[in-house]
């Protein structure tokens, strides 16, 4: 339903999108990737808001940007979150259907504004909702000409853990009922439980693609930095190497020790201490965060 | 819901949403101000001056018309007409391209050109009463006759019409389209057109200024053009400026 070929995306010598080629077909696929990773560009140029430097992006077999018709097709929920502000959410949206071509769309507005759970006759201008609300108000519009396909932008930023399920499972219906949506995240617990299909995006690359739990323990098994501060860094290194729990070690003011094995390190490094008989001040992860597991990812490949 | 939604229906839709965006009380409010002083201006000119006891009546008839003609149209056509449909156009469909608004405009299955259209008429609406009443009580508060104040009316109608058009245009090109108009109103419409009648050929206030002139046969340096041509040419930069701002929509990288 939704191809990607080859494609890059520049800003004068900035490339945000770098070769990427994936496809896409019915069901949810999570687009996984730290902020400023190319995931919102990458949407921007399957709905046409954006062209391509190089390469083909094809929803439904055709080009949005040139093809106004397959835009009815297509049901975006931005990023950002600009809203016409001075209508209320049934206007916003019966609005949006109109736009579309919707045959009745205050009826249609009405039903997608209870689907995402939001009360359909308040006459509260949208500039005056909350994140969430404003957040489900964008899902509603993506929703309201029933698209084939819907790219949804960080859609669950904003809503509270209650909303992020219910938002969860509205989006596991609308992907069973063979819509094909792409959802982007830059957290992986949410990715976690939107399906098991998962591109991973890195500084504007592809970084890796299949299904969550072999990516998942791609991740738990990558080499590992751990800082250690003690009385006695090199004989505690020393010590360390000795014992096979280390890949390598930096000495420096503290030790800098790289491990495949974080569980196995964990276990050891108390007792190793005690019986060298030095004080063990810190340990703590250097690379525990997501951008860590994505630079990894984009650096094996 | 398959293929693209008719054109009218577009311009429609897209009209009844950035007038309902365009339409702030700080705008109407800072603008009608203007146009209350320029129609102030008006009676205040219309008064200033006492006739010349010794000149014939038709020598001070005319010296007023000639200070009537001159106040609307330098204080009218050079700062209320363009500053109006500056503010209005300008933000039509920039604002939705700075605020990220647009992508709701831009994502549907519409032509361009009809959205361009429908900004276009939602900032000519707003405009419209702002400029036209103003201009008119002012040139009928000189009290010199009806051919200023249609002459008045009709030049606002066309300098509306063409500003709206340029300006939404500029709205699509530039950030800060405010700024940008303003320094356009300022050096090319102030400065430049003052020059005489050539260079008033290339400023829109030589066009709505000749169907003064031409109305109330008061000789302008920058109004020399026939009604015709000050009416058609206008109305033809209008249509090309909106032509030129669709190809632009379409082109655009919607953030």
């Amino acid at each position: 339903m939704v191809s990607v070929t080859n494609v890059t995306k520049a800003f004068g010598d900035v490339v945000a999108v770098s070769d990427v080629s994936f496809t896409v077909g019915p069901g949810i696929t999570a687009l996984l990737g730290p902020n400023g990773a190319g995931k919102s560009t990458l949407f921007r140029m399957l709905c046409g808001l954006a062209a391509p430097t190089r390469g083909e992006v094809r929803v439904l077999g055709r080009d949005a940007r040139t093809d106004v018709a397959v835009r009815g097709q297509i049901g975006l929920a931005p990023q950002q979150d600009a809203l016409f502000d001075r209508l209320s959410a049934l206007q916003f949206v019966s609005i949006a259907a109109e736009m579309h071509g919707v045959a009745d769309p205050d009826t249609e507005a009405r039903r997608v504004l209870d689907f995402v759970q939001l009360p359909v006759d308040d006459p509260k201008p949208v500039g005056s909702f909350s994140k969430g609300m404003r957040q489900r108000v964008k899902l509603a519009t993506a929703l309201v000409n029933d698209p084939a396909v819907l790219i949804l932008d960080e859609p669950l930023t904003g809503l509270d853990p209650v909303q992020r399920r219910r938002m969860i499972e509205l989006f596991n219906e609308l992907g069973e009922a063979g819509k094909c949506l792409l959802v982007s995240s830059h957290v992986l617990d949410e990715v976690a439980r939107l399906g098991s299909k998962v591109l991973v995006i890195a500084q504007g690359r592809l970084a890796a693609a299949g299904d969550y739990h072999d990516l998942r323990d791609l991740m738990d098994d990558r080499p590992h930095r751990i800082r250690v501060r003690v009385d006695d860094s090199r004989r505690f290194a020393a010590a360390l190497i000795e014992r096979g729990l280390v890949d390598g070690v930096s000495i420096g003011a503290d030790l800098e020790i790289d491990t495949t094995d974080v569980d196995g390190f964990g276990r050891s490094v108390a007792p190793v201490a005690q019986a060298l008989g030095v004080r063990l001040r810190e340990v703590a992860p250097l690379d525990d965060d997501l951008e860590s597991v994505f630079r990894y990812l984009v650096e094996r490949r | 819901m398959n293929g693209s939604v008719p054109s009218s229906r577009a311009v429609a839709i897209t009209y009844r949403v950035l007038l309902r965006q365009l339409v702030s009380r700080g705008r109407i409010i800072a603008l009608s101000l203007i146009g209350a002083v320029v129609a102030l201006l008006g009676w205040v000119v219309g008064r200033a001056r006492d006739d010349d006891v010794f000149l014939p009546t038709e020598f001070n008839d005319q010296i007023r018309l000639d200070d009537a003609v001159a106040t609307v149209t330098n204080i009218g056509f050079t700062i209320l007409v363009p500053i109006v449909s500056l503010v209005f156009a300008a933000a039509a469909l920039g604002d939705t391209r700075e605020d990220g608004t647009l992508v709701y405009l831009w994502l549907r299955p519409m032509k361009r050109w009809p959205i361009v259209v429908g900004a276009w008429l939602a900032a000519v609406t707003v405009s419209l009463p702002l400029v036209v009443i103003p201009m008119s009580v002012s040139a009928y508060l000189h009290d010199v006759g009806s051919e200023l104040v249609i002459g008045a009316a009709l030049g606002s109608v066309i300098g509306v019409v063409a500003y709206s058009a340029m300006f939404v245009l500029l709205g699509l090109f530039v950030k800060n389209g405010i700024v940008w108009g303003l320094a356009y109103i300022i050096i090319w419409e102030g400065v430049v057109a003052a020059f005489g009648s050539a260079a008033a050929k290339v400023a829109m206030r030589g066009y709505t200024s000749s169907i003064v002139s031409e109305r109330t046969g008061v000789e302008i340096d920058i109004g020399t053009l026939a009604q015709s041509t000050a009416i058609v040419v206008p109305i033809v930069v209008a249509i090309f400026a909106l032509w030129f701002a669709s190809v632009r929509l379409q082109n655009l990288e919607v953030a």
